[in-house]
């Protein structure tokens, strides 16, 4: 089974951010702020925020930013609240949330905002609890969450709930762990867990562990790695972790590692990527691994940094 | 990737990306386009030979290969055509939304054709570049022409052929399948409403028969099942508008289509073992069959109406139940077949699953019947599903209270 090659996966991350001219990375482009919050919560995670240049980072997502005060996923990009989350988050990895006109990012949330509670995810209008989440996430992170419709969003939410106690991405959608994950997370920062059927979802959670300790986004698919974040997260928000064997799944992810080259895959012996290095990580956090800092499972940051947003503020 | 493509210059590489628009201008019926290593491309050179269009033999292209409305681009130049292709863009956008910078109507047309050929080319190497969908958006919504509308799915269709999962692809998909049906709103009007109500049932048990052969054969998909519970739904609330909740026909009628489910069901366990997906529709089926069953039966005795004619009570139903659940969880013939071991797991935890979302005005009846075997069941499961073992004891906790 072996441990976690950290160094690795660090020099893994560094080296991704300089290597840009791959076909692969170069379609990537249009998501580079993601990959920059992917790439440095991991190494935070990992104790090294420190070996990448904080001014370079910072510099380069304020470029990002977009006159209506949302962010794109690359200079000279249409703004997303996508992009806009991960640009705050990165900011509060360093301790900078505060450089943001706070109000004027704000303005460019609460615009997107429908009558029905949702949210769209530009001004071309598609709508997916994914947004729903983010718009709860980052304004809550700029603590002007009130400047929403908290009870419609709510509202919005809850209607996605299916059957099996799960969410989809709108009304009537599937229930998916990544879907589930971002309603469970938009309800525990909005304070309205309790139209969670905890019981309920956590039993379609932990369903989702097959036989080789991984977990599946949804009945009948593979295992992969992402869904160690997804799938665990919503479980520890909704106080269900222990139906599922946390052993094995530490195990699955550790089995995913590249121990040469660095980097986590989706599943064990597949080509490794930014994406699911962080969750794999990010997933080991929540299950204890030790010389790991601890992640906040609703705001996918660091709780130091959460903490450091809500406690040390006025 | 090899390093030849960083030996294009940009004279080469703007002329490659004029090759690529000329090819997708020269036919507007592209279907298809994938991404080849330049050997593959060489040998499909080859095996046409002769049968080259004048064109090509001009331009002796070796980076191109267009067949039958199929298109394959030379991974070795993806890189150089996808940086002039960006470039082209993004200076013809800017052109086109910076105010004044043209004198007519002409000129912009003109400008938002740039944008629509090399956003083209763009999203064809780089599918999910938003802003170039985004730009798309933004000139088709100038014009809103039915024609054009059809142009954006032939593109995203085309997209979609060599990158299925593409989530900007199926956005924008949906922001023009929502722009065509916006305009074709009078169509509405021309269904009357009393008879469109009746076709939309008819339509939904239609679809659910001709669901029904497609699920057939695919019982690992989770989302056929789903889609599947919202017919259901719908065809619940379907009637509930059309007749009385508590009229014996509405009941009747609902209670056969979801009987019909659930022994389609069983048939697809029995056929196909261990499969979660069929385990998991059971769960809604059976659970949402008896709340039926059981408020019927309220509303019923709450107006002395003569009972429906179809003899249905929850008891025998739960009979079946625990029959099908046992039948499926204590034969392991081979404890090496997974199947008939997944088969075990899933049909208790079904039943277990049913015990615990029945509401309690079900009678004590029923909760006494399953905690008799529920008993067996909890062995069972804790004995081959170790895993989810906390699940399985805080179920006992349940199951033993008062």
């Amino acid at each position: 089974m072996g441990e976690l090659a950290a160094d690795k996966h660090v020099k893994y991350i560094i080296s991704v951010e300089k290597k840009k001219d791959s076909f692969e990375s170069v379609v990537m482009e249009h998501l580079r702020l993601n990959g920059a919050y992917w790439g440095l919560t991991t190494l935070d995670i990992l104790g090294k925020l420190d070996a990448v240049d904080e001014e370079d980072v910072i510099s380069w997502i304020l470029k990002c930013q977009d006159e209506s005060g949302g962010f794109a996923g690359n200079i000279g990009h249409d703004p997303h609240v996508l992009y806009t989350l991960s640009a705050v988050q990165v900011l509060a990895l360093f301790d900078k949330v505060d450089i943001l006109d706070a109000d004027k990012v704000s303005n460019y949330i609460v615009g997107l905002q429908n009558e029905d509670g949702s949210f769209s995810g530009d001004i071309w209008g598609e709508v997916d609890t994914r947004f729903s989440y983010i718009a709860i996430c980052c304004l809550s992170i700029l603590q002007r969450l009130d400047k929403i419709n908290v009870d419609k969003a709510v509202e919005y939410i809850v209607s996605c709930k299916n059957l099996d106690g799960g969410f989809g991405c709108t009304p009537g959608g599937e229930s998916h762990s990544g879907q589930i994950f971002c309603c469970v997370g938009a309800l525990a920062i909005a304070g309205a867990l309790h139209h969670v059927d905890k019981d309920l979802l956590g039993w379609w959670l932990c369903e989702r562990q097959v036989k080789s300790g991984g977990l599946n986004g949804r009945p009948e698919k593979l295992p992969d790695v992402c869904y160690s974040w997804w799938v665990l997260s919503s479980l520890i928000m909704i106080d269900r972790v222990h139906w599922i064997n946390k052993d094995k799944l530490v195990k699955f992810i550790l089995d995913c590692q590249d121990m040469e080259n660095g980097g986590i895959s989706d599943r064990p012996d597949d080509a490794v990527d930014v994406f699911h290095t962080y969750f794999g990580v990010a997933g080991l956090s929540l299950l204890e691994y030790p010389g790991l800092k601890p992640i906040d499972p609703a705001y996918a940051l660091p709780v130091d940094v959460v903490n450091r947003i809500f406690f040390s503020k006025k | 990737m090899s390093t030849s493509e960083n030996s294009y210059s940009e004279a080469e590489a703007l002329n490659l990306l004029a090759q690529l628009e000329r090819i997708l201008d020269l036919d507007p019926l592209i279907d298809e386009v994938g991404f080849i290593h330049p050997s593959q491309l060489a040998t499909l050179k080859e095996e046409i030979g002769n049968s080259l269009s004048s064109e090509d033999k001009d331009h002796e292209s070796t980076s191109f290969w267009i067949r039958d409305h199929k298109l394959g681009i030379s991974t070795q130049i993806l890189i150089p055509v996808y940086k002039a292709a960006k470039h082209a863009f993004i200076s013809a956008l800017r052109q086109y939304k910076t105010p004044g910078n043209f004198s007519g109507k002409s000129q912009d047309d003109t400008v938002a054709i740039e944008v629509m050929i090399h956003s083209k080319a763009l999203l064809l190497l780089s599918c999910d570049f938003a802003t170039a969908w985004n730009s798309r958006k933004l000139i088709v919504s100038n014009k809103q022409l039915l024609p054009i509308l059809m142009d954006e799915l032939r593109l995203s269709a085309v997209v979609l052929s060599h990158s299925p999962k593409s989530e900007q692809a199926w956005s924008h998909r949906r922001w023009v399948i929502n722009m065509i049906s916006r305009n074709c709103s009078t169509l509405q009007w021309i269904i009357e409403r009393e008879s469109e109500l009746v076709e939309k049932i008819a339509e939904v048990l239609n679809e659910l028969k001709q669901s029904r052969n497609w699920s057939g054969l695919h019982v690992a998909d989770n989302s056929c099942f789903h889609y599947h519970r919202r017919l259901m739904i719908w065809n619940l609330e379907g009637f509930c508008h059309i007749q009385d909740n508590n009229s014996s026909g509405y009941f009747v009628e609902t209670y056969q289509v979801w009987k019909e489910e659930l022994d389609w069901n069983e048939s697809l366990i029995k056929r196909y073992v261990g499969r979660e997906a069929l385990w998991l529709h059971r769960r809604f089926l059976s659970l949402y069959l008896i709340k039926h069953i059981a408020t019927h039966l309220l509303g019923v005795s709450c107006q002395s109406k003569p009972k429906a004619s179809v003899d249905i009570d929850i008891d025998s139903l739960m009979d079946h139940e625990l029959c099908l659940v046992h039948s499926c969880s204590t034969t392991i013939p081979d404890a090496n077949f997974e199947d008939f071991q997944a088969q075990a797991i899933h049909s208790a935890a079904y039943m277990l699953w049913l015990t615990k979302q029945i509401p309690e005005y079900q009678g004590i009846n029923i909760q006494e019947k399953l905690q008799a075997g529920a008993g067996d069941l909890m062995r069972m499961l804790k004995r081959s599903c170790p895993d989810r073992s906390s699940l399985w004891d805080y179920l006992v906790g349940y199951h033993s209270e008062p």
